[in-house]
């Protein structure tokens, strides 16, 4: 019950800092920081990915409707959470996900975070600018707005770890 | 049959992913056409409501900024009153003359939220249908051409601005004359160009770029930028020409909605002209 409540205060919380403030950032050459998908990888472990792809789903969609993308965001969303029973089954570690609850930076260490978020992230990403731009003449912008946004994504997800989880009660 | 089932259970996460996504691109894909969706856009009531509240915190932020604005449109406005200038053939002038008929009326509007670094960029405003304007009114600002109203609810609108992929305004030199559609090409939000201008055109560096009023969505002659840089299209005899816009869409507050109150008869008239069965090639 108590997690129900928690991840729902989390949705609120991530589709309004991403709206209000990071759609906002003016940050040059085409970088768009995304944290929403920290969310989406947060959610409880146990979760099947039916109930997965409907809460991305609908996280998207509420991004979409604040920033006039049209299903842009939930299309990603979808993507990424389609993906992360995927990848965290690739990236297992060796005796299973069997103590932890959340797949956070402390519960499952630095590498794991790096290469499983990483690569959800630059899934994520890729598909979100490939519709977005979706000219084969615009390789370049797609790229350079794919390599500038997922670093960005990505350090902004780890500080928002840094300060907003804490490290005790993961490692518990 | 129970191999149905037994498919669809199988592949059930497949499915409803593929539903989903379906679902999403379906919608980012047919919106620019049919703006049914209304709701889902910042133009719906509750949004926009998120967005005017955090217009209300921000707005201060940039207040020198449009206030500065503000003071030179005045002063240019100013210098036009009657009181600003001289009378050179007293007696011939009469003040309540029949000569002109108001084409263009103007309503003011504030910027909610916007955006300038998507491939298609969008923005909110606080007026709609209720303040009567409809989709295809244009939009600009004291500096120049802003963009082209989108969706409208009662009380917003979502204007498409002209960093979008198929804006397509009518544009021209202003000396010279020589024409052709504006475009941006997704990558500066304070640089766009036009295409179609013939290359045997001379065309001077820095000349004012202004509208051309062929739709009749904009009164002729609002400016838009200056020309920055020109060069050859290879393959082609057109200019490529790259143009400064005056307006800074980063920092973007007030913009006047143009209502074009001739539109109706420009608009029958323009059907009579034959349509064009060839793709011109640009």
């Amino acid at each position: 019950m108590g997690g129900i409540i928690l991840h729902t205060v989390r949705f609120i919380l991530f589709v309004l800092f991403q709206v209000l403030v990071l759609n906002h950032l003016e940050i040059a050459w085409g970088v768009y920081p995304m944290l929403y998908p920290l969310f989406i990888l947060l959610l409880p472990f146990e979760m099947t990915t039916v109930p997965l792809l409907a809460i991305a789903f609908a996280m998207g969609l509420s991004i979409d409707v604040l920033s006039n993308t049209f299903g842009l965001h939930a299309s990603s969303a979808v993507m990424f959470a389609y993906f992360r029973p995927v990848i965290f089954k690739l990236f297992a570690p060796r005796d299973g996900y069997e103590n932890t609850e959340e797949s956070n930076i402390y519960t499952m260490g630095t590498r794991w975070f790096i290469y499983a978020f990483g690569l959800l992230l630059l899934i994520h990403h890729t598909w979100f600018f490939l519709i977005e731009v979706f000219k084969v003449n615009e390789i370049l912008l797609l790229l350079r707005k794919i390599g500038l946004s997922v670093p960005f994504s990505f350090l902004l997800s780890l500080f928002v770890q840094f300060i907003f989880i804490s490290r005790k009660k993961s490692e518990r | 049959m129970r191999n149905l089932i037994a498919f669809f259970q199988r592949f059930r996460i497949f499915l409803v992913f593929a539903f989903l996504q379906a679902v999403a691109l379906s919608m980012y894909f047919t919106y620019s056409d049919f703006p049914r969706l209304q709701m889902l856009t910042t133009a719906g009531a509750i949004n926009a409501e998120i967005l005017t509240i955090r217009n209300d915190v921000t707005k201060h932020f940039n207040l020198e900024e449009t206030n500065r604005q503000l003071q030179w449109e005045n002063k240019r406005l100013r210098e036009k009153l009657k009181n600003a200038l001289y009378k050179e053939d007293k007696g011939l002038i009469k003040i309540d003359d029949t000569l002109y008929r108001q084409n263009y009326s103007y309503i003011p509007a504030t910027v909610i939220n916007s955006t300038f670094d998507k491939r298609d960029n969008y923005m909110t405003i606080d007026i709609g249908s209720n303040h009567g304007i409809k989709r295809g009114d244009g939009v600009f600002s004291s500096r120049g051409v802003v963009g082209i109203v989108h969706v409208v609810s009662d009380d917003y609108a979502v204007v498409k601005t002209v960093l979008s992929k198929d804006i397509n305004i009518d544009v021209m030199i202003e000396k010279g004359g020589s024409f052709g559609l504006l475009k941006w090409n997704g990558l500066d939000a304070k640089r766009g160009s036009i295409t179609g201008i013939s290359n045997d055109m001379r065309i001077k560096k820095w000349s004012k770029v202004v509208t051309r009023g062929g739709s009749g969505i904009f009164p002729r002659g609002i400016l838009v930028g200056r020309v920055e840089k020109k060069g050859y299209i290879e393959g082609k005899p057109l200019w490529d020409i790259t143009v400064r816009f005056s307006e800074d869409f980063r920092c973007i507050q007030h913009v006047y909605v143009v209502k074009n109150l001739m539109q109706e008869e420009f608009d029958k008239l323009q059907q009579l002209i034959p349509e064009d069965t060839e793709e011109p090639e640009l």
